[in-house]
């Protein structure tokens, strides 16, 4: 779906979108800032960070002005989407750029809060890639500098803005998949997430999501997106959380592991089961909402009813007669079948196999944000609760213990009650 | 090469067989409607279904008279 036809769809759902997705209405005043320019500087142009200038190259609204990298060819392939920008290698320097609105920080994970909050100082608008800081505190810091200085503040949490999405939680909320039940997220890889390094003093900063002191691996770097998706269904916050992790495949020097599985337990005994494994990719990755009347798969774009349509009465008795003409005859068999999966095609969500993944309508999002100066109801709690979960989970596995929400990392929203704040 | 003949009394045998062949497809669909509690419209929706049954239907009641003939044919010799 391109922009104009999102935007024609926001417009034409209106009020019920908004209802499920309220962070949406940052494209309200789409057409008053049809004449601005959002000017951007991109902290860590790697292949992220090249990836979200691929989209805002393609927003007339949004300019890259400067760039800041201390890894030169990253530069060298940034500048080859945008020659004009002015090149950095201190982010400080960057930020004291008068002609840069906001930054977007697509760095490693363990150099997120640092940037993010001297941008805030700097009075520039921030859109940090998730997972949001190395710790909860680090989150927690962030989303309150952004409210102190009042700037925008956005975190790459696509889905919020991917319509697939949109369209299964305003179905969700409405009921149309009965009570959720449980959420089952997985994300299955088979490669060793390695990136080439052309010198070994590299290794650590061009593989920094393999080491502790750059990033806590699977749950930061994929978790964090579809345990959101959870919390966003629900409209909860889970509250405590077990889980286990563990390097059974690659040993080959990295310190995070490459199996993890963790059980995140909202207050009505709901839960989501979160699974990642990088050596079998045979089930790829998904997010299974499971109502009592329905199940929806967003990332293959298809729900399902659990009661479905019979098929036709002519097909039914040729394959009624077929079974008692070549079906062999039992006896002394099981007394128990295996209650196997329906097969059960289900519908696609928007009519059609999906496309995109909301990447280029959040970064849309963001400019409008930047543009107007107005933060988008929802968006920074949705991405503060993405990252203080996935940590959450990360820390039960290393203590290999029962975790509950720390009721100082609380914010006053859905379920949760900051006792500090209140 | 012989030209073969096919007279007009029977092309019409073999349509009224394929008609009669057409009409209880037909019914043995609404038997299976009604047996399998499905909805009428499929007296229309499964037509397809219905097609390829009546044309089972013909060649089987065929083989059936192929065989037929044959072996009458030869005990008269």
């Amino acid at each position: 779906m391109d922009r104009r036809d999102f935007l024609k769809n926001l417009g034409a759902a209106g009020g019920t979108l908004l209802l499920a997705s309220p962070w949406l209405s940052a494209f309200a005043d789409v057409e008053h800032t049809r004449h601005s320019k959002a000017r951007i500087g991109v902290v860590g142009p790697g292949s992220r960070g090249r990836f979200l200038m691929s989209f805002l190259k393609n927003n007339p609204k949004a300019e890259v002005v400067a760039l800041c990298d201390i890894y030169r060819p990253s530069i060298d392939e940034a500048l080859k989407m945008y020659p004009q920008a002015r090149v950095y290698t201190d982010y400080r320097q960057l930020l004291e750029d008068k002609e840069v609105d906001a930054v977007l920080i697509a760095t490693p994970l363990d150099v997120h809060f640092p940037v993010a909050m001297a941008a805030f100082e700097a009075g520039k608008h921030v859109f940090c890639e998730k997972t949001l800081g190395i710790t909860i505190d680090e989150c927690y810091k962030m989303y309150h500098k952004h409210l102190d200085t009042g700037r925008v503040f956005f975190s790459g949490q696509q889905r919020l803005f991917d319509p697939r999405y949109i369209k299964v939680m305003e179905l969700v909320h409405a009921g149309t998949f009965g009570d959720i039940e449980g959420i089952r997220a997985y994300w299955f890889r088979n490669g060793d997430w390695r990136r080439p390094v052309p010198s070994p003093e590299l290794e650590r900063l061009i593989n920094w999501r393999l080491y502790k002191e750059h990033s806590k691996g699977l749950m930061t770097e994929l978790a964090c997106h579809q345990i959101q998706v959870g919390s966003w269904a629900l409209r909860q916050i889970p509250n405590r959380v077990m889980g286990h992790g563990a390097i059974t495949y690659w040993k080959d020097g990295r310190e995070v592991d490459d199996n993890v599985s963790c059980i995140y337990v909202f207050d009505n005994g709901v839960k989501l089961t979160y699974e990642s494994i990088i050596s079998n990719k045979f089930y790829g990755l998904e997010e299974q909402i499971l109502g009592h009347l329905g199940t929806v798969e967003p990332e293959k774009g298809k729900y399902y009813f659990e009661t479905i349509e019979p098929a036709p009465g002519f097909l039914q008795m040729v394959n009624d007669i077929e079974h008692k003409l070549f079906d062999a005859i039992p006896f002394a068999g099981t007394s128990w079948a295996p209650e196997t999966a329906n097969e059960n095609h289900g519908e696609f969500i928007l009519g059609k196999r999906p496309q995109g993944d909301g990447t280029s309508q959040m970064l849309d999002a963001f400019v409008e944000a930047v543009i107007t100066g107005k933060q988008p109801p929802r968006i920074a709690e949705e991405g503060y609760y993405a990252s203080a979960l996935c940590l959450l989970g990360y820390d039960a596995i290393e203590q290999e213990r029962i975790l509950t929400f720390p009721d100082e990392y609380k914010l006053n929203y859905l379920n949760h009650h900051n006792p500090t704040t209140a | 090469m012989k030209d073969s003949v096919i007279t007009a009394q029977r092309k019409r045998t073999e349509l009224i067989t394929l008609l009669v062949c057409f009409v209880i497809a037909n019914v043995v669909n609404l038997c299976a409607i009604i047996a399998y509690g499905t909805r009428f419209v499929e007296l229309v929706t499964q037509l397809g279904y219905v097609v390829i049954f009546s044309v089972a239907l013909y060649i089987c009641w065929t083989v059936l008279r192929l065989i037929y003939y044959g072996i009458r044919s030869v005990v008269r010799k």
